[in-house]
This record gives C-alpha cells, structure tokens and sequence, in this order.
C-alpha cells in the first residue's frame, strides 16, 4: 500500500525481518534503503549477530541517506545485561537534498510497519553515531 | 584523559572613571573579582591557585564571600544575584533577580542571613543620601567593628562619619592628600588605617585617629610606565597583604607589615586572548597576546613572566612568533617587525601592504620570509620589503606557509585549499584540494611537514598528507560549532583543535577520529589560541582572556 506522505510502499520483507531480529534475534542489524523507481523501502543488508558497531557505521554509505535498525547489547550499572532496538535516520550533510527529502517524509510512515523501536536516533554525520552516542542514549 | 594543570588567570576588568570592587575571603587570603561573565577567585599566596565561577549569564560585576567563608554571593549587569559554595564545585545554593539593572555593589550581613544590593533600577535597597562630597562619592566602607564608615570620592576627599548616627566626624587630611579622584577604600583589619587609591596613581594608607581624621602615613607607588593605565582604581586591605589594582589590570600586593618592600606583580589578559605561540629556544616560555595589543609573557609553573613593553599599543589581529621576533598585524594596513629582547621590544619596523591583513604566517626555517593574506590575495614579504603581491581571484580566509618558504596554502571562503609552489616572488597553482564544506578557517603545517591539518567554520577538520594531497584522518567532526584554531603536537602526531563551542578536542593521526579526548568548557566564550608546550601538554587561550595549561595522560 502506498499512503505515504511521499508514495512510497513498504516491501514486506522489511517487517519480516524486523520482527525476526526483535523476537529470534537473528541478526544484530538490518539497513534499508529507498528504492526509488519501484517507490518502496527495501531490506539492502543485514548484519550477522556476531558482528559488531564497527561493522554496522561501516555499512552506512557517507553520502547517501538510509534508514536502520541495531539491536544494542549493554550491561548496566546493577550489572544487569539489557538490550534496546534503535532505529536510525542516517541522513549525511552530504548527502543530495532530494535524497533527504524522500527519507524525511516516509519515515514516519516506515517507522510505523517496525512495531518495537525503543530509541529513534537521527544522525546527520559520523560523529552522531559514534558509540559514544548509542550508549548514552541507552539508559 | 586530561586534566587542568595551570591557569594564568585574567585580571579584573577595569574601564576609566570607574572603581571596582574586589572583596577577600575572611579566612584565608583568597581574593575575588570580576572579568566579564567570570568570577575569578585567587589565591594572594599562590597566584597559580586560580578558580573560575562561569555560571552567570550576563557580566558579572562583584563578588563577595559570606562572613563564614562559605558562600559566595555575586551580582551581574542585569539585577541576577546568585549565591554559591565555595566548596563542592561551587554548588548553586540560590539564584534570585534583586533589581532590573546593574547591581553596583552588594553586601552580607554579619550573620550572613541577608544580603543588600543597590544599583541602576527598581528594587530593593536601602540607601540614605549623604550630601558632604562636591562629586561622584566612589565608594563607601564600614570599619569592621562598625564604629565608624568613610566615603572617598571623585572630590579628591575621604569623609568619615560615626556609624551609628552617621555624623560627620572628621576626613582625610588633604596635607599629602591625594592629587584625583579616589576610587577605592579599604579597612585595615584593626580598623585603626585604611587604604585608599587613587587616579594620581598611587595608594595612600592613612591612620583614623579616634576623633575620626585621618593623617597620610605612607604614599605607595607601584612601578609602571607612567600612563593613564596605571592609574589604580581597586583596592583590598587582606590581612597582611595590600591589594591595588590598577586601570590596566595589573594587580599590586604590598606587604602591610613591611611598606617599604617592592610589591610582587601580578598580571594578565583582560579580554579575548586571541594568539599564542610557544617560543622556540624555551619550550616553557609562552607568549599570549590579546586583541587589545596586549602581549604577555608566561612561564609555564611559575606564572606571569612580564608584559612585553611595546612602543606603540595599537590592537593585534595577528601574531606570530620566532625565538627573537614577533611580527604583528592590526587592522590598520601595516606588518609590524618587533625584535625582542627579554622583556623589551626593540624598534619596530613597519611595512604597509595596501590593504588589510587577514592572516599572518612566517616560514619557521627563515622568518625573514612572511606570508601575509589580505582579503583577495597574499603579499609575500622578505624582511620588511614586500617582494610581490598575488591577486588570487577568490576570497581568502586562511593561509599557511611551509617552514621553508618553498610552499603555500591557501584557504577560500569556498571551503578549497589552493596549495601554491613559491619560486622566487612567483606563485604558482600546484592544485586544489575540496573538501571542507564551510570558509577555511585556519591552516597548519606539522612540525616534520610531511602533513597539513585546516579547519573551517563548519565546525570540521581534516588532516592531509603534504605530498599525496589524500586525505589522512576524516570525519574530525566533533566541535559544534566554528573551528578556531589548530596546534600539531612537536612529535606530529596529535593535533588538538579549539572551537567557539568552549571545547578543546585532541585527535591522534594514527587513531580513527571518534577516539578523541575532549576537554569540554575549556574557555568561557570560545578557544581562540592553541598550541603544545611539548608532547603531552596543551596551552589553550580564549574569550574569558584566561591561559590554561592542559597534561595529557596518554592512553594506553
């Protein structure tokens, strides 16, 4: 269905996999990207659990806008061990403006297929999301 | 990790035909007063023992401790008085807004329950009109057993009046009186003398006899060059120590129990520290210069070295600096040459160069060799004789000469790096380098010169490797706002970087960026100077016109 501000659909397969890495866990990350000519959001990789942060700020392009998911493993400090799902606007300065403008307004409408997002991050550079960044949004 | 290891601390602001205030802690001899939006609190004992209150948001204009030594109360230009601990980080304990203007003064009451405040505006104060002075009463004191309180004014005269009925009963003898306005007066713990300053550029303690007149009983004079900067216009009687503070911001402490002893003296910057530069020949030397033509001269453990006497005191924009010569711009269209010699600057040569200079740089290997960028080109100069003058086309924000002259770099408003091989007087384009996506701000050479850094005032960096023009370290995104300026470490291999957002980030070349050391608030109101003393230490100067010394402890 397409009833989003911009027109543009969700493959299935995006919520497929979404609730595979929220209840089996068996990815650490997936990143989607905006098909434009086919007007829908598709999954363009996922991430094996045993991967890491690294491998997951490496898999986004500089300058092209995506949207993703990662699922954040931390311990706390009563030392237990807890997990958040973020969801990430990944929308570089460097990135074209049509670009950006397209994954702005279907976001809202995308992020509404992912049912289980915990915190929505929106980052601009690589500086927003460095580690740094993912933990203190954590808690 | 960092961690603060000195600050060289600002002086009071002072303007002319004003006094102002500094107060001293009842306990220990700790002194407080204002510069802009900071309140400095320094140790007579230690001038290095030097802790900043950053927390007003408007200039602050007194500061006073409580009678038990345990908060703070200060007072800024727009009526907000806020009181503080000493201790603890100086945890905010009150915030409240007393007058809708300029709070002039403020005190505490002895039970330190209260507070009164006067100044510009409607509000709470209580002030009784005494009508004896022939012009702007400056300044008014109880004595600290409350018998007695005098006022000194602009009238060249100190009256002093019973403290309960607020009779006249008796003044300063005008036989050895002051020859201008008195600005300040201060008790003597016994309440037997006071000591008051004057624009005649002197202090003066007097002895109150019981019937309430007071007889000169010494002239202090602190040495200076004789200007109207010198003229004192502060002063703090804490217990031994005797405080004037003159129009230029230089602090005198003389002995009160030995008058005749030279006083130690204490400077520093009272406004934005815009450059600084370690000298060559004494890594611990550093050389700080403010944008009011002020240029200091700080000697890393000890403190304030001496003020570097120049002939004229025309501003500086920019500064650069070799071991026995310092080149300065201003915003006339001048270069200035200045050999230096200890304390002294010799004649300066001048050179004009037609137009405004933007930015200054010296090739480090001859310095005879300068390279100067004006707002459409750069001017090379060899000594004081201006060998060519390049129009480039384009906007100039930043530039940067090798250290052996051989080589330029310039930065646009357009964000490119143009790099220029110098032959002679004739540049010539070697290429042009896109990457930084705001006007180029600042450009540095690393000390072995196999690689460039520049910043820009999109709050990025990059470094650059000199020979392949590839980009060495990326996403050096971590300011949040403009990129002030930039030092190399003397091994190459850190590059610290200083911004308007306060915060001073330290990035190794060899590390990804996000592994940074950030030293955050460095500076209230933006770094403007940066540079490393040695491998692991970071002098850093800015807006709050204060100098601070930085230890870096390596990570493993």
């Amino acid at each position: 269905m397409a009833n989003a501000a911009s027109g543009i659909a969700v493959h299935d397969d995006c919520k497929l996999r979404f609730l595979e890495l929220k209840a089996k866990r068996t990815y650490r990350f997936i990143v989607f990207k905006i098909e434009e000519k086919q007007k829908q959001v598709i999954v363009e990789k996922v991430g094996e659990p045993n991967q890491g942060y690294e491998d997951f700020t490496a898999s986004l392009p500089a300058d092209e806008c995506r949207y993703a998911v990662y699922d954040f493993d931390f311990v706390t400090e009563e030392n237990c061990q807890k997990s958040r799902i973020f969801f990430v606007a990944w929308s570089p300065d460097t990135s074209r403006v049509r670009s950006k403008m397209i994954y702005a307004s279907s976001k809202d409408r995308f992020k509404r297929e992912l049912d289980g997002i915990q915190v929505e991050l929106q980052a601009t550079d690589p500086t927003e999301i460095g580690l740094d960044v993912i933990k203190s949004r954590a808690s | 990790m960092t961690q603060l290891a000195e600050t060289y601390a600002c002086v009071p602001t002072a303007e002319r035909g004003r006094g102002i205030l500094i107060s001293g802690s009842p306990k220990s001899n700790t002194i407080l007063y204002t510069n802009g939006r900071s309140v400095i609190i320094l140790n007579l004992d230690n001038p290095l023992d030097v802790s900043v209150y950053a927390e007003h948001a408007y200039p602050a204009t007194v500061a006073r401790f409580s009678p038990n030594g345990e908060w703070i109360a200060s007072a800024d230009v727009s009526g907000a008085v806020r009181i503080w601990g000493t201790r603890n980080e100086f945890v905010l304990k009150k915030e409240f807004k007393v007058l809708s203007g300029r709070i002039d003064d403020l005190q505490w009451s002895p039970d330190g329950m209260r507070i009164v405040a006067c100044g510009e505006g409607k509000g709470k104060s209580f002030v009784r009109a005494f009508m004896d002075h022939s012009n702007f009463a400056n300044c008014v004191r109880f004595s600290p057993d409350g018998s007695k309180f005098i006022t000194v004014s602009s009238d060249k005269k100190g009256i002093i009046y019973d403290g309960k009925s607020a009779e006249k009963i008796g003044e300063l003898s005008s036989e050895d009186g002051h020859k201008g306005s008195i600005y300040a007066v201060s008790w003597s713990p016994d309440g037997k003398q006071v000591l008051t300053v004057s624009a005649d550029k002197s202090a003066k303690i007097w002895d109150i006899s019981e019937d309430g007149n007071g007889k000169v009983k010494k002239t202090l004079t602190s040495p200076g060059s004789g200007g109207v900067e010198d003229m004192l216009v502060g002063c703090l009687w804490q217990n031994d120590h005797l405080v004037t503070v003159s129009l230029a911001g230089t602090i005198s402490l003389f002995s009160a129990t030995d008058l005749d002893k030279a006083p130690v003296l204490l400077s520093g910057h009272m406004k934005n520290v815009t450059s600084l530069v370690v000298l060559k020949n004494d890594p611990k030397v550093i050389v700080s210069c403010s944008y009011d033509g002020l240029i200091i001269k700080w000697i890393q453990g000890v403190g304030y070295s001496g003020r570097l006497q120049r002939k004229d005191n025309s501003q500086i924009k920019c500064l650069a600096a070799v071991e026995e010569e310092i080149v300065t711009s201003g915003f006339d269209n001048k270069i200035w040459r200045v050999p230096v010699h200890g304390d002294q600057c010799g004649d300066a040569d001048s050179v004009d160069i037609g137009t405004q200079p933007k930015d200054l740089s010296l090739a480090l290997l001859s310095p005879e060799i300068a390279l100067v960028s004006t707002d459409s080109g750069v001017v090379i100069l060899h000594g004081t004789k201006v060998v060519s003058t390049v129009n480039l086309g384009f906007t100039v924000t930043a530039s940067a000469i090798a250290p052996d002259g051989m080589e330029a770099i310039i930065g646009g408003q357009d964000g490119k790096l143009h790099i220029y091989s110098i032959t002679g007087d004739i540049l010539k384009e070697e290429a042009v380098l896109e990457k930084h996506r705001g006007a180029v701000s600042v450009i540095r050479y690393s000390p072995d010169v196999s690689m460039f850094a520049s910043g820009d005032l999109n709050r990025e960096v990059v470094v650059w490797d000199r020979v392949s023009r590839e980009v060495k370290l990326k996403n050096m995104l971590y300011h949040t706002a403009r990129v002030n300026c930039l030092a190399w470490s003397p091994d190459s291999r850190m590059v610290a970087t200083g911004s308007l957002d306060t915060c001073v980030i330290i990035y190794e070349v060899d590390k990804p960026a996000s592994s940074r050391l950030t030293i955050k608030g460095a500076h209230l109101g933006g770094v403007y100077g940066l540079a490393f003393t040695d491998q692991y230490t970071v002098v850093s100067s800015g807006e709050d016109a204060c100098v601070r010394v930085w230890r870096l402890t390596p990570q493993s």
